[in-house]
This record gives C-alpha cells, sequence and structure tokens, in this order.
C-alpha cells in the first residue's frame, strides 16, 4: 500500500521537515506544562507543541478541541504533500482511520467539577466532546464519506489505524484512507502517568540504565494512503509503501508488558511474514522506547533475540510520549529517515542495562536497505508493528 | 467474504444471554429503573435501563474481578456468554482476536478517576481507576482472563462504532490474521449521562418509541452484546452470517435498502437522527426497532445484530416491533427465511452503517 503524502507536528517541528532536522541535529528538550497546573510537589516535563504550528483558532467558534487541531495541522500537510485537493476526493472512496487516546475521553475537569458539587454546568464541554472525534473532525473537515473509526488502543493507537487502514485499501473498502493519530497533553493523563509512577522529572532517558519514566508529549501524525489504481492514474509518486502489519496481545497484565515480550515477538514476526521480506531486510526498528523500565528492558531483550544485527532507536527523546500519537509520528519519522538512509542516534541514550543484549544507536548511522520497522507497545498488552518501505525516488 | 456469527452473548435490562434477550424481544421491552443525576437535583432521577453483571460470578471467581468497574464486567458477562454459546470448545486463543466497539468508553471510571484528584489532590490521583478509564481496559481485561493473544481492537466511534468494529473483524478474518474474533459493543450509563440527558432533553420519557422519528423519546440504556465471529466454512449457521458491512454517508447517496430485505433500525428515540430513519422506514422495505428492549446507547447496533441472528435462528416472532405506529404486521417464518436482514445505524451528521446478515440453514 503505497503512502503518497505525510503530515506532522510535534514538539521537534511544525512538519516532518522540521521534524527530523531536530532529530538529527538540535535536540529538544521538555519542559513544565505550560497550560494546566498540578499540585504534585515535582514538576514531570513534557513536550509541548506551540500554539503557533496549529490552524487558527482565533475566536474559537469552530468549537474544536486541540487534538482535532492538531489532526487537522497534519492532514493538511499531508494532503497538500501528495497533491490532493478536497474536492479531488469527493468522487472516491476516502476513509479516515486515526489513533488517539485523550482525544475520545469524556473527561472535561471543569465541567465535572461543578456537576459534582450541584452547580448545574452548561453542555458546552459534553458538546464539544461529541463533535470532536477526531476521525469524524477530518471527515468532516474534507467532506469525506467513507469508513470513518477512532482507535483507541492507547499507546498503539497509531500504528494499529496505519495498518488496519491498510488493510481497507488493500481489500477495496477504500480508493484512499487518512491514516494516523493525534493526541494532545491534557491534566487528566498527566495526573494519569504519574499515578501509575512512569514518569520522570527529568528529560527521558528511553533505553538508557539510568532511565526513570516518560515525559508526556503532544502532537499528530497523518498518512495519506492511496490504492495502486488511483495513484498510477494520478501519475503520483509513492513516498512510501506500508509493506506489513502484525499485531497481538500479551494477555498479561493491565498497564505492564509480559517480560518475555512474547506479545511482541508475534508482532514483529506477523508483521515480517505479512510483509514478505526477513528480518534481515530491515534498516533499523523505529522502537517505542517510553523510557520507563519495563517497557524498554521487554523491548531491548525481544529485539536482541529476533534482530540482534538491526541498529535500533527512540525517537521519544525528542517528542515525548504522544500516546494515541505515538505511533503515527514514529511511522512519519520512520519513512522520513529511510528516505535520507540514515537515522539517527537515540536521543536520551547513553548506556545500556547491564547484561543487555543489544542497545540502541548511540550515533546517526547510514544504511542502503530500504525497509524499517516502527513498533508500538500499549497499555492492556498491546503491541502493534509496521514494516514501511522506501518509496520511489523523486 | 462472509463470516459466520458460532455465538452469541450479551447483558442489559433484558438479563442476560440468548433467552433473556428473545423472551425480551417477545415481550416488547424491558424493566426500567431510575439513575440519580447527581448533586443539587434533589434525589431526582432520570429512567434508564440498566445492566446487572451478577451472574459473572457463573464464569470467573469474585477474587479476579476485584479490580474490574462495571464496564468491563458487562464486556466480559457478554464475551463469556458469547464463547459458551458457540461452544467451540476447541478454540485455539492464539488465534482468537478481541474487538471492542464502545461510543463513551468507561465513562464512571473516568469519573472516579477524576473524584480521585478532586477530593485528594493530584498526587492522590488513584491509579486503579485511571486504569480501568481507558478506552481499551476491557479489551484488556477480556484477554487477560481468556488467554486470547491474538490482535486486540478498541474503536470508538460512537454510533459507527459497532459497524467499524465488524468491518475491522471480517477484515482479520479474510486476511487469516485470526481464526475467530470476539466482537462486541458495550457503553454504561451513570449519573453524569443522566444529567446529560435532562440537561440536553429535559422531561424523562419512560419508554422509547423508536418509531417517532419525529420526538425525542430515548430512553438511556447500558450493556453489551458480544459475538463469536469465524470464517464461513460452509456449513450450517443458525445464527446466520454477516455478509456485508458498508460504512458511508448519506451525502454520498442514501443506503442501499432494497425491497427484498429486512430491515431492522437502529432508532432509538434520538430525534437528531430519527429523519435518517424515517426516509429508510418509508420504502417498502418491511422495518422493525428494537431499542426499547435495551435502551438508547451508542453501540445499539451490537444489539440489534444480535436480534437479527435471533431472527435468523428462530423465525420472527418479534412481531411488536414492525413499523409499530401502524400496527403489528404479520409476516411468516417462510417469507423470512428467504430474505437478508440488514442492521441500519445513524449517526446524527449523516453517517450511517449498514450490516447485512444472511440466513444458512
Amino acid at each position: 500500500v503505497a503512502v503518497t503524502g505525510l503530515g506532522c507536528v510535534s514538539a521537534a517541528g511544525a512538519n516532518l521537515t522540521q521534524c527530523l532536522e531536530t532529530l538529527f541535529k538540535t535536540g529538544c528538550l521538555p519542559g513544565p506544562p505550560s497550560r494546566f497546573c498540578s499540585d504534585h510537589p515535582q514538576v514531570h516535563p513534557v513536550f509541548e507543541v506551540p500554539d503557533a504550528w496549529l490552524p487558527d483558532d482565533t475566536d474559537g467558534s469552530d468549537g474544536l478541541l486541540r487534538t482535532s487541531r492538531l489532526a487537522l495541522a497534519a492532514a493538511a500537510q499531508a494532503l497538500a504533500d501528495a497533491g490532493w485537493t478536497a474536492k479531488g476526493l469527493h468522487r472516491l472512496k476516502v476513509g479516515v482511520c486515526l489513533g488517539t487516546t485523550v482525544g475520545s475521553s469524556l473527561n472535561n475537569e471543569p465541567f465535572y467539577r461543578q456537576y459534582r458539587i450541584g452547580q448545574h454546568p452548561d453542555m458546552s464541554a459534553i458538546k464539544a466532546y461529541l463533535i470532536n472525534s477526531p476521525a469524524a473532525v477530518l471527515a468532516r473537515g474534507y467532506g469525506l464519506a467513507g469508513p470513518c473509526q477512532t482507535v483507541v488502543n492507547a499507546c498503539s493507537s497509531g500504528t494499529d489505524a496505519i495498518g488496519l487502514a491498510a488493510e481497507w485499501l488493500r481489500s477495496g473498502v477504500c480508493d484512499v484512507v487518512l491514516a494516523g493519530g493525534a493526541d494532545e497533553l491534557s491534566r487528566v493523563a498527566y495526573n494519569g502517568f504519574i499515578s501509575l509512577m512512569i514518569t520522570d522529572t527529568q528529560p527521558a532517558r528511553p533505553f538508557d540504565r539510568a532511565r526513570k519514566g516518560l515525559n508526556l508529549g503532544e502532537g499528530a501524525a497523518v498518512l495519506v494512503l492511496e490504492s495502486e489504481a488511483i495513484r498510477h492514474h494520478r501519475g503520483q509518486r509513492a513516498r512510501a509503501f506500508v509493506l506489513g502489519y502484525g499485531a497481538a496481545c500479551d494477555a498479561y497484565h493491565l498497564t505492564a508488558p509480559s517480560p518475555t515480550g512474547e506479545g511482541l515477538r508475534r508482532a514483529l514476526t506477523e508483521a515480517i511474514a505479512n510483509s514478505g521480506k526477513s528480518f534481515a531486510d530491515l534498516a533499523f526498528i523505529n522502537a517505542h522506547g517510553t523510557a520507563t523500565p519495563d517497557n524498554d528492558r521487554v523491548e531491548t531483550r525481544v529485539l536482541g533475540e529476533l534482530t540482534p544485527q538491526v541498529p535500533f532507536l527512540s525517537t521519544k527523546g525528542a517528542t515525548g510520549h504522544a500516546l494515541g500519537a505515538a505511533g503515527a509520528i514514529e511511522a512519519a519519522f520512520t519513512i522520513g529517515c529511510l528516505e535520507m538512509g540514515q537515522v539517527p542516534a537515540s536521543i536520551g541514550f547513553c548506556v545500556s542495562d547491564d547484561g543487555a543484549l543489544v542497545q540502541p544507536l548511540a550515533q546517526p548511522r547510514a544504511f542502503t536497505k530500504t525497509m524499517a520497522a516502527s513498533q508500538s507497545l500499549a497499555f492492556g498488552g498491546n503491541n502493534a508493528v509496521l514494516i514501511l518501505g522506501k518509496g520511489e525516488v523523486g | 467474504m462472509r463470516v459466520q456469527i458460532q455465538g452469541i452473548g450479551c447483558v442489559g435490562a433484558f438479563g442476560c444471554g440468548r433467552n433473556d434477550l428473545a423472551q425480551a424481544l417477545a415481550r416488547g421491552g424491558s424493566p426500567v429503573q431510575m439513575v440519580p443525576v447527581g448533586p443539587g437535583t434533589n434525589g431526582a432521577g432520570m429512567p434508564a435501563l440498566l445492566a446487572d453483571t451478577a451472574p459473572l460470578s457463573n464464569f470467573l471467581p469474585p477474587r479476579s474481578l476485584r479490580r474490574i468497574d462495571h464496564f468491563s464486567r458487562m464486556a466480559l458477562l457478554g464475551a463469556y456468554l458469547a464463547l459458551d454459546d458457540a461452544k467451540m470448545n476447541d478454540l485455539d486463543r492464539s488465534r482468537l482476536g478481541v474487538i471492542i466497539a464502545t461510543g463513551y468508553g468507561a465513562t464512571q471510571s473516568t469519573f472516579r478517576f477524576l473524584d480521585s484528584s478532586m477530593d485528594h489532590g493530584d498526587i492522590c490521583a488513584s491509579p486503579i481507576h485511571f486504569s480501568n478509564s481507558v478506552h481499551n481496559s476491557a479489551a484488556a481485561h477480556l484477554s487477560i482472563l481468556l488467554h486470547a493473544t491474538g490482535p486486540s481492537l478498541t474503536i470508538s466511534q460512537f454510533e459507527m462504532s459497532v459497524a467499524t468494529a465488524l468491518l475491522c473483524a471480517m477484515q482479520w478474518l479474510k486476511e487469516e490474521r485470526v481464526d475467530a474474533v470476539l466482537v462486541g459493543g458495550v457503553d454504561e450509563c451513570g449519573p453524569v449521562l443522566a444529567y446529560c440527558y435532562q440537561q440536553f432533553f429535559g422531561k424523562p420519557n419512560a419508554l422509547v418509541q423508536p418509531f417517532c422519528f419525529s420526538e425525542q423519546t430515548a430512553v438511556a440504556g447500558e450493556g453489551a452484546a458480544f459475538m463469536l465471529l469465524t470464517r464461513h466454512d460452509q456449513s450450517a449457521a443458525p445464527l446466520g452470517l454477516i455478509d456485508t458491512v458498508t460504512l458511508s454517508h448519506l451525502c454520498a447517496g442514501p443506503p442501499d435498502l432494497s425491497n427484498d430485505v429486512w430491515l431492522v433500525l437502529g432508532a432509538d428515540g434520538q430525534r437528531c437522527c430519527g429523519e435518517h430513519y424515517a426516509k429508510a422506514a418509508s420504502s417498502s422495505t418491511p422495518a422493525a426497532a428494537f431499542a426499547p428492549v435495551w435502551g438508547s446507547l451508542p453501540v445499539g447496533q451490537a444489539f440489534d445484530i444480535l436480534a437479527a441472528a435471533l431472527m435468523l435462528q428462530r423465525g420472527f416472532d418479534f412481531a411488536p416491533y414492525l413499523n409499530a405506529k401502524e400496527g403489528p404486521a404479520d409476516p411468516t417464518v417462510d417469507a423470512l427465511c428467504a430474505k437478508p436482514i440488514v442492521c441500519l445505524k445513524c449517526g446524527s451528521h449523516g453517517e450511517y452503517g449498514r450490516v447485512k446478515l444472511v440466513g444458512r440453514f
């Protein structure tokens, strides 16, 4: 399945080019949350997207929430990149498949605070919730009439959304799909992750021995996936290909990955089998790499056992963990690296765990292979892996 | 590719399981209870159709349910009943996928999580309530307790959640990612939802009148409706086959409702969708709507599909719902068996999900 357009916004940059520049050159540091307060005694830094990178919201009259704006920003970039106009899409079966977590949560704190003390809050917060399903926002915004689906698989949502969208194209359900993920920083998620004791009070250090947890982030990425028939008819270049997708559940614990990594192993194996290639063909693996002790230990173990020769990295040291958007942002980064023929160092990594079978990239590396994997592990034991192939040279 | 419904399981105000559902469908409704609307409302409540998950103890020891909320318990009960109904004891759990559709997710755990930080400060926010509030918590509990290690997916697209979930289930089966998929819809009703109903709709209703398309007659409901799906192996399929799932928008044209089908409308008393159902029901296609049995909830289409499966299995014996304003029709079993059933769910913005079931005996 061809990827003909890419859009991406994260704390690392307003578009994919800027994000890649940050990954390779400048880096990016988290800071205290600026849009909400918390009474935690210590600040847990986050990666915020500047408001200036989002579509204009001067009067707020459209009722769109931040997650929707992030999705719209990424979608506009992706469609422009693919050479599509909204009008051009109207005659086709165009679906939307987006992952999110915060974007589907009915958890407006001001509303609930008023409600629980009997102050009869007005319904504006609920109305906003009802019109801000991220996939529906894109479908409405571009007048799309195909399947519209918001995947809420926690931290693997973005990866799953792209994999599922590719299935829609392979089976002929759609001609074109806007696929990806979007999520905003929220106070509720911030408190929730701190309550789970998996956040760091310092910049996250994925795969590093001293890692203490994740930094939350926000952002969105949208890929335009397109059937070969439509793409050839338009004469449109493929920037990349979705070659394989695998997903499996640990069925082990609600919030912790299986220590054996069995689910991840199965998802990786399924994805590579689905692509018809082998692990030896992978140029690199964009790992989930949240910087939580458990996640990174499991990923290191599985990658060490399955793909010991394949370089891997985490990009969350430059974006934070953008939850339902993370998998999509990382898929976009993976494609960007395939186009560049080089992969950055794993930001935040210095020293590996004792006894680790493999360690992430400590320096950028060039490569000549033409495919890579992007993987996500999630709350609930979900594991999802995409195999992405380099596109046609433009 | 058609997929076969091997078993169904459900819980709602009607009780739980295939027989309770069939009896309630034949009876024409379910008991209505009152849900408190919340502080500052002088004890007034809103009518709602609520689910009791006590029968879950037939499948799981209480110890394993200690930290599992009502939302996930409904999902577990529906799923266990569907597996039990399918009697596929040799099912390979490593090839079993789980897909849950939900309109609003585990809202009560979400609000309990907010309570925990609002009551005692952010530092006391409850990790257990947070874990249960995540949208895919029910799918995770299901996978863990069933040892289902195939793919696990949760979808939240309001009224379209069930149709999109079925579309994915069919894709997984077609691509042979799995041998079976447990797919279901779950939504819950609590005081905040009751408050929303009160604020949005004013005077409460005690009975959903699905064919009063221009009136707001919705009564909030909750429950879970699951089915176990497999690829069709050409054997008899008493509960029918899912033939096609279509998701589209009225801006691209009306749904295909040819005259040779029976129609199960997802009409549930929500006036905002009423005009779309009115157009569908105005065709010569015989139409039924069953929302009085489980109430109004975004994943009502999952219950519609279970009802359609029972119609295929038993022959049509739920006549009270047929074009109710014009009085019950009198279809024959033979006539029904010869026709597919289309379950149509409309969203408030013109989107629709059309699921077509066919019998094979």
